[in-house]
């Protein structure tokens, strides 16, 4: 588990390419040894906040504070932050032995050897020699130390990737979408794998992706963006039960998204019924969207529904059957697991504790 | 249809215009005048007169490739790099004079370097004494260079523009500053299109000819040259054959050589 205190802080940060601005007043801190994935649709800005982090883009404003420290005048290769690129970006000059061991022998000799009077390059050689093969170890690629890095699958050079940034031992590794070349099955293996290795090393992760499957898998916080801003920061579970706004819903995991007014507390009214909910703080007919998982929606029978409605579409997903049922006013995407065929009549019921009430995104949201 | 069908025209091309010719000149080189066996024209290449001129041949080839080497490197990174890109005339300013006839950059260079050239002139015109410039080996080595600068250039810019910025930027991250990232990455990768270069520049510059004779006002006897004067002034066909397969066989060992230095095996990027 992370611990309480900051060890990055980005302080109102602003990017712009050309007259696209990527990054508006971004605001967030990272706890050490906490596990941040930076989650979001392609152009949201997450890849370029990992850029700026690492040293390879700078701000046009903001500062960025490492152990409360300025680092924006340090170039990369002074920081003590180490990358896992996407599609990993390995030395196709070098066999993956002298890919892993890069980073070490650009150590200077005092750094490599701290405890050692009298620095040979022998020791040097030994050293280097002993963190590389534990590296290999620890991701599982003990056998291939002299093969040529293009002779290896994905995986294999995914894991490559991972063990040459790791073996620098850096505070922070940043990863950006590392798993997305790969298959699912082989992703969801790594994602296990990852998760394993941050706890077992106790570094901090900065983690990019589009996957909000990946996110909720492994981050101890997700920082969910869009256009340049943050929109949501949080745990997985409050992300997800709580989304701040429309977007944030929409974006982890399915939701039925509709336009409703708060008639008071305590009641909306959407899809031309009213419901009871939990949500009070409403102005007096306010505009609001309403959120509602698509688990969350209950199939009754049509005659004991608060919604009744046909069903328009029905397919198996393994798990839950997901179904499109239209109540006039409105499409509902239902999860089930038991199955009503398209064209029949069916009740929904929803609990007040499930429907979700937001302030209206802005319009560029 | 069959794909080999396609390579009907190439097969023959090759045969009437490499094949052939590398009969004639086998023939030629192994006969005496009167058509009989003899390995005379064979024995002269080793002449100490054959071999001086060999060396000269070899040493200012070398000389111009170091000199292509260290200009066109750079020059191919500048090229290369991000910002340049926008500016394609500039690119195009580079490769010009690969677009004009040889002779005429020759002759060029020959009224800028003589006695009574542009240079000289300029100097002249400031009261300095005016120099020797051509009839100079140095002559000789400027038009070398000044001619092939271009086969250096582009090879290795082609290497360097393929090159994936996130390499260069994975070296930075792990610790590498910007000499340890050109020494240790940005070279490395781009050593095929370097060995390209170096070949490109180095085969033609060995065989000169015209321009030795042109800017070497004639002192500097190259191996081309030597190659040309047989064949046209001592009608010696014979010994202008064997003097050929020489220089062939010098330029098959020095490729081979290179290819071993290649660690890639010349998999990626070179040309050649």
């Amino acid at each position: 588990m992370y611990e309480n205190t900051k060890l990055i802080e980005l302080k109102n940060i602003s990017k712009s390419f050309g007259d696209t601005q990527v990054l508006k007043n971004v605001d967030i801190y990272i706890r050490r040894k906490e596990f941040v994935t930076l989650l979001g649709p392609s152009g949201c800005g997450k890849t370029t906040m990992l850029r700026i982090i690492g040293g390879f883009e700078f701000p046009d404003e903001g500062e960025v504070l490492f152990d409360g420290k300025d680092i924006q005048s340090l170039p990369p290769y002074r920081r003590r932050v180490n990358t896992v690129f996407q599609k990993y970006a390995l030395f196709t000059h070098l066999n993956v032995y002298d890919n892993i061991a890069f980073g070490l022998k650009l150590k200077k000799p005092e750094e490599l050897l701290p405890n050692e009077k009298k620095i040979t390059r022998r020791k040097i050689k030994a050293e280097i020699d002993r963190r590389v093969k534990r590296m290999l170890k620890l991701v599982k690629m003990e056998a291939y130390e002299k093969r040529s890095v293009d002779a290896l699958s994905g995986g294999q050079q995914q894991r490559i990737a991972i063990a040459r940034a790791l073996v620098n031992e850096p505070e922070v590794l940043l990863l950006d979408e590392p798993l997305g070349a790969l298959d699912l099955k082989l992703r969801k293996e790594m994602q296990v794998e990852l998760k394993s290795m941050q706890q077992q090393l106790g570094i901090t992760f900065i983690y990019v992706t589009h996957d909000q499957e990946e996110a909720l898998t492994m981050s101890d916080t997700i920082v969910v963006m869009n256009g340049g801003k943050i929109q949501q920061i949080g745990d997985g579970k409050s992300i997800y039960d709580e989304p701040k706004n429309a977007f944030v819903a929409n974006f982890i995991g399915d939701s039925n998204i509709l336009s409703g007014v708060m008639l008071k507390d305590f009641e909306v009214e959407c899809a031309g019924h009213r419901f009871e909910c939990v949500d009070e703080g409403f102005a007096e007919n306010e505009s609001v969207d309403v959120v509602v998982r698509p688990e969350d929606v209950m199939v009754v029978g049509s005659d004991v529904g608060m919604l009744v409605g046909e069903v328009e579409s029905v397919f198996f997903k393994g798990v839950h059957y997901e179904m499109k049922v239209n109540t006039g006013d409105f499409t509902w995407k239902v999860h089930s697991t038991t199955m009503h065929p398209a064209g029949s009549r069916v009740g929904l019921s929803i609990v007040p504790s499930n429907i979700h009430i937001m302030r209206r995104m802005e319009a560029e949201g | 249809m069959k794909r080999s069908y396609f390579s009907g025209p190439y097969a023959l091309w090759m045969v009437l215009f490499t094949i052939c010719p590398m009969i004639f000149v086998l023939y030629y080189a192994f006969t005496n005048g009167d058509g009989g066996f003899s390995v005379q024209s064979i024995l002269e290449c080793l002449e100490p007169t054959t071999i001086r001129v060999f060396l000269r041949s070899v040493k200012l080839a070398f000389i111009c490739t170091v000199i292509c080497l260290i200009l066109g490197y750079p020059a191919a990174q500048i090229l290369a790099s991000k910002d340049f890109s926008k500016y394609k005339l500039l690119f195009v300013l580079f490769i010009l004079p690969m677009w004009m006839n040889f002779l005429l950059r020759t002759y060029a260079t020959m009224s800028l370097l003589e006695r009574r050239g542009i240079i000289n002139t300029i100097l002249e015109r400031f009261g300095f004494e005016p120099l020797t410039l051509i009839g100079t080996e140095g002559a000789v080595v400027f038009g070398m260079v000044y001619n092939y600068l271009p086969f250096m250039i582009l090879p290795i810019h082609t290497a360097l523009k393929k090159m994936d910025t996130r390499v260069i930027e994975a070296a930075q991250d792990l610790g590498a500053n910007p000499l340890r990232v050109f020494t240790r990455v940005i070279f490395p990768l781009s050593i095929p299109g370097v060995i390209s270069g170096i070949t490109m520049v180095f085969m033609p510059a060995v065989t000169t000819f015209a321009i030795s004779r042109l800017l070497g006002s004639g002192n500097f006897m190259l191996l081309g040259d030597m190659i040309e004067t047989q064949f046209l002034e001592m009608h010696d066909w014979s010994f202008g054959s064997a003097l050929s397969m020489f220089m062939m066989v010098i330029i098959v060992l020095s490729i081979g050589l290179l290819n071993r230095i290649d660690p890639s095996k010349g998999e990626r990027s070179g040309n050649w």
